[in-house]
């Protein structure tokens, strides 16, 4: 899908995503520990039915199991020098199991080492894994690249830049908090420059996603929306994870979810979902709500 | 040179700002000065460093500011560590530090072995992506008082519980600190470690306690 396709469907009405994907497969039996994109080889039937879940829920747009997919992060898990197939493992499951119903974005996320003075990794080897990774994702039939959950605006820049080169559409989204002056990353990106200057370089959407449920995420749209030039992407969690000891318990439910996800729209967003703790439960009481809302 | 006076509030001020290169050029005048290495530690370092902490927790720091806060001041321990001397360099206690295995996260752990390697501990950081087989061996090789484990993630907090209990079933003494940003006290609580710290502040009081230097938290 180019650039201008994506942006064409956004102006033409709110695109509905897909909800959390990691959390869902946790909830299938992803042992602890293990990282989502193993199950691209070993289990493509349980990553397949997550997918095709969301595309029953409505979903138009369902992200691939690659967020962890670039060859730094899949060498951390033990996926040393398969990057590429990891990746198209990940877009080819996602294809077949919405078989048209659903676009399929390929996930990028953050590599997992920082640049200076967090951590010591470089523009240049994070951009060369960005590359890697996104010509998987795209060689293997993606429609766009979606780009989530960065935290260092050099960051989410280098692996648009290296998205872009596919010349598939691209969304890219940060995730930011409301600290004591405004909403920021936690490497200190602010909110709207952020976005901006992911805009300005070549992103046909950007958005937040993650972090924060949809009260906050409501927020955020009304500050972010007008003051951009491109659609806006909104991602929240489901509320926030509260760990028990049985388990990871969210504080949102569907309903009051989509409830609160109708004020992101009517705040300007173009593109809604879920992230972590999302279900297809969420989606489908989403559709409803955008289903209301076109009347 | 610094004059003498000024000399404890430039530390404190070098450490908030996370200039790496003045901490370190500081803490040599301090020493040459003759102001004691702990004072220069205790009334420049350390609040220095928990005023970084304090403006992180109230929004006002973001990372990188935290994380230079930190690498100052270790640079400036660098220097004021060897001077100590004698008994005052005896350890609070030993510490083993790491990231639980699967977590590649490792900025929080940084900052509190940071925090406790400059208020005494002798820590040795294993990094991250820990598994529970290295903390047991490296506990038991060092007669470690205290396991430091972090998670970051949802999805790697059970290896702290795994890891709880291969220290208990090891027959091990030290105590162990959880902490991480989705842990909770009653998290720490329901898998049977002995401290929970949400802060590398916090988490050096909580070791203090621990190791029998100060109230448990």
């Amino acid at each position: 899908m180019r650039p201008s396709e994506l942006a064409e469907l956004l102006a033409s009405r709110v695109v509905l995503l897909d909800g959390g994907l990691g959390s869902m497969l946790i909830a299938a039996g992803l042992p602890a520990g293990r990282a989502p994109e193993w199950w691209n080889l070993e289990h493509p039937e349980l990553v397949a039915a997550v997918h095709r879940a969301y595309a029953d829920a409505g979903s138009e747009i369902v992200h691939a199991n690659s967020f962890g997919g670039s060859p730094i992060r899949l060498a951390a898990a033990g996926l040393a020098g398969r990057c590429t197939e990891v990746n198209a493992a990940a877009v080819a499951i996602a294809r077949d199991a919405c078989a048209g119903r659903a676009l399929v974005a390929g996930d990028v996320g953050p590599i997992g080492v920082m640049l200076p003075p967090v951590g010591s990794a470089t523009v240049t080897e994070l951009g060369a894994a960005f590359r890697e990774q996104a010509a998987a994702l795209a060689d293997a039939g993606a429609d766009l690249v979606s780009i989530e959950t960065m935290s260092d605006l050099r960051e989410a820049l280098t692996a648009l830049e290296a998205a872009l080169e596919t010349g598939l559409a691209v969304i890219a989204s940060m995730t930011f908090a409301a600290r004591r002056r405004g909403f920021f990353t936690v490497m200190g990106d602010p909110l709207v420059p952020s976005l901006a200057a992911l805009a300005a370089a070549g992103a046909v959407a950007v958005g937040c996603n993650c972090t924060v449920g949809p009260g906050e995420m409501a927020a955020m749209a009304r500050e972010a929306a007008p003051a951009l030039a491109v659609p806006l992407v909104a991602q929240p969690n489901a509320g926030l994870p509260r760990l028990t000891p049985d388990g990871v318990a969210y504080e949102a439910e569907p309903e009051g979810f989509a409830r609160s996800m109708a004020a992101v729209v009517a705040a300007g967003a173009r593109a809604v979902g879920g992230c972590c703790g999302t279900t297809p439960e969420f989606i489908a009481r989403m559709r409803a709500m955008l289903e209301a809302r076109r009347g | 040179m610094t004059d003498p006076a000024e000399l404890l509030p430039a530390l404190h001020r070098s450490v908030l700002q996370g200039d790496e290169a003045a901490a370190r050029r500081l803490a040599a005048e301090a020493l040459a000065g003759g102001i004691e290495p702990l004072a220069a530690i205790e009334h420049g370092l350390v609040p220095g460093v928990r005023e970084a902490g304090r403006l992180w927790e109230e929004g006002e720091f973001f990372l990188p500011e935290l994380v230079l806060a930190a690498q100052a001041m270790r640079a400036a321990m660098d220097v004021l560590q060897p001077a100590l001397g004698g008994a005052r360099a005896a350890s609070l206690g030993r510490v083993v530090i790491g990231t639980v295995e699967g977590d590649i996260h490792d900025i929080g752990k940084t900052l509190v072995a940071t925090m406790l390697a400059a208020s005494g501990f002798a820590v040795s950081d294993e990094g991250a992506g820990v598994p529970a087989a290295r903390f047991v061996a490296r506990a038991r090789e060092l007669d470690a008082d205290l396991v430091c484990a972090s998670a970051l993630l949802t999805t790697t907090m059970p290896r702290q519980r795994e890891l709880v209990a291969a220290l208990r079933e090891a027959g091990l003494r030290a105590r162990v600190m959880v902490g991480g940003a989705p842990v909770t006290r009653s998290w720490a609580e329901a898998i049977g470690a002995d401290g929970f710290a949400d802060n590398a502040l916090a988490a050096v009081a909580v070791a203090r306690g621990l190791v029998g230097h100060g109230a448990t938290v």
